[in-house]
């Protein structure tokens, strides 16, 4: 463990499914990225509000447990922390014109971990 | 539907006696002939060059009372044949529609009336068949048809119409073919509409379920993947983590055949159950015992609850009370209030096997537990581990769990 944050960016992973959050979170720990999650946007939020080491979040869409869903609460993050890069992955076909915030990534699942873990350094590192 | 009445009405009256001159010609063209209503031109002539040979050799007078005869049967034909005409444009369900070639309605039949033409045929005759097309696409279409019409083609499409309700639009197929006079030239516009609302809601019902299915499947595929991976991640060999892989998806694969069972959007809980008994039964009666009251998970709890059953299965036959001949498992779960909020309890007790210890690793069943129940359904679990056996307690919101169960078909 070193104290520069960038050695371990850390990553808010807001997915709802319990099986695909624990892999997702597996394979960015194991990828050096320090990991908090969260079931649902409004969830994600909280964890925002309370903190300011949140490095970029990576998201879901179909989360109907929350009061929006992943394209809005992406939209929200970048306009309230518009230095927090975000990465949205959902399997429901490609998004819309308007669905996603000007700079954000999209992955679609399922995805390879590797390719997750790159485009997460990517974005992190473009930040 | 608004059009201007003023001018509209004072053209009616030319445009009623130019359909009645049109009317007059057309019979005055097609004289009836001697055993038919209507004859063609080719028939006609024919005929008339073999009358001279008929009716050679008769008195005139008998020839006028053959001819008056003639004419009283034709008469009579010619009504039973309008009246037969009458009754089919009065049976059909289709919207049949007589345009001038300018398209203007000339004629329709009874159910086109309030389609087309609002209270009565009267009220509308002349007036532009456009005008009823207000939809943008609609009136591109209707045009379109117009033109090929005009131009002597017929043509097919679709169009909406709204009905004013709100929400509701009418969708048509519809037919629009050129009415050829003798010259071979358009002089008339046949439009024949079927009313499709219904065969297009289908369609649009079945493109909703085919994005829905294809959402399905890519989630189905990425639980597939990070099950493979978590098995993977924490198998001590490759042949392990295969005949554990092997064994999840089957699991996942059954539970499957009960969602199919709930249209894919519910799973009965004892349906599930009771797959996941049978896939770890050995046949012995009795190994199970379930109670329960009817209740009805959504899809992603349903799944949820195959995998997590299937890992408690496993690890009762490996090591816990399946691994024993007296060994059971006694399975029970009840929806109740509990501090206010409708809750699902969930139990799984094994009794009569071999002393247990709790695992020294956190294995792949223990951590789907906790996340989904804590993370993704808001509940908590509780696994102990007394010497009787592994007792698995559940509870989660019966509003985060429970479904309205999915209507049988």
């Amino acid at each position: 463990m070193t104290d520069d944050p960038s050695e371990h960016p850390v990553v808010l992973l807001v997915e709802d499914d319990g099986l695909l959050l624990m892999e997702a979170s597996d394979t960015l720990a194991e990828a050096g990225f320090t990991v908090l999650e969260a079931a649902h946007a409004d969830k994600a939020l909280t964890v925002l509000e309370g903190r300011t080491d949140v490095g970029v979040l990576m998201t879901d869409v179909d989360m109907p447990q929350g009061s929006m869903d992943g394209f809005a609460l992406a939209r929200l993050v970048s306009r309230r922390w518009p230095g927090i890069p975000v990465l949205v992955v959902s399997g429901m076909g490609f998004p819309g014109p308007n669905d996603m915030p000007d700079g954000a990534r999209f992955i679609s699942k399922p995805y390879q971990p590797s390719a997750l873990v790159r485009t997460l350094r990517a974005v992190v590192g473009a930040a | 539907m608004t059009f201007s009445a003023g001018p509209f009405r004072a053209s009616r009256k030319a445009i009623l006696e130019a359909e009645n001159a049109y009317l007059r010609k057309l019979l005055a063209e097609r004289p009836p002939g001697p055993d038919g209503i209507y004859v063609t031109g080719e028939r006609r002539r024919a005929d008339e060059a073999g009358a001279s040979r008929s009716t050679a050799g008769r008195t005139g007078a008998e020839a006028e009372v053959a001819r008056s005869a003639e004419a009283e049967e034709v008469n009579a034909q010619l009504r039973a044949s309008e009246e037969f005409n009458r009754r089919v444009l009065a049976s059909t369900t289709d919207c049949i529609t007589v345009l001038d070639v300018e398209g203007r309605l000339i004629s329709m039949n009874e159910v086109a009336v309030p389609v087309f033409g609002g209270t009565s045929f009267a009220h509308v005759v002349g007036r532009p068949w456009i005008d009823v097309w207000q939809l943008p696409e609609s009136r591109d279409a209707v045009l379109a048809a117009l033109e090929q019409a005009r131009a002597g083609r017929s043509c097919r499409f679709q169009a909406a119409l709204e009905t004013g309700a709100p929400a509701e639009t009418l969708w048509w197929d519809i037919v629009l073919a050129p009415m050829n006079g003798d010259d071979g030239r358009p002089e008339r516009i046949l439009a024949v509409s079927r009313d499709i609302t219904d065969l297009k809601q289908t369609e649009a019902r079945q493109t909703v379920l085919m994005h829905e299915m294809a959402h399905r499947v890519k989630n189905t595929l990425a639980m597939v993947q990070a099950v493979a991976t978590q098995t993977l991640r924490n198998a001590h060999s490759l042949e392990e983590a295969g005949d554990a892989l092997g064994a999840r998806l089957q699991a996942l694969a059954h539970a499957h055949d009960v969602l199919m069972q709930g249209a894919w959007s519910s799973a009965d809980l004892r349906g599930l159950v009771d797959t996941a008994v049978a896939l770890h039964s050995d046949g012995e009666p009795g190994r199970f015992v379930i109670d329960g009251p009817d209740v009805t998970l959504g899809p992603r709890p349903g799944l949820t609850l195959a995998l997590i059953l299937h890992e408690l299965g496993t690890n009762a036959t490996k090591y816990g009370a399946l691994s024993k001949p007296e060994g059971r498992v006694v399975i029970g779960w009840n929806v109740a209030m509990v501090e206010g909020e409708e809750r699902l309890s969930f139990r799984w007790e094994e009794v009569g096997g071999p002393q247990v210890a709790p695992p020294t690793r956190v294995g792949f069943g223990t951590r789907l537990i906790e996340r989904s129940l804590v993370h993704s359904f808001g509940g908590s679990a509780k696994l102990q581990f007394p010497e009787d056996g592994v007792v698995l307690t559940m509870q989660a919101p019966a509003a985060n769990v429970v479904v309205v169960p999915a209507a049988t078909a």
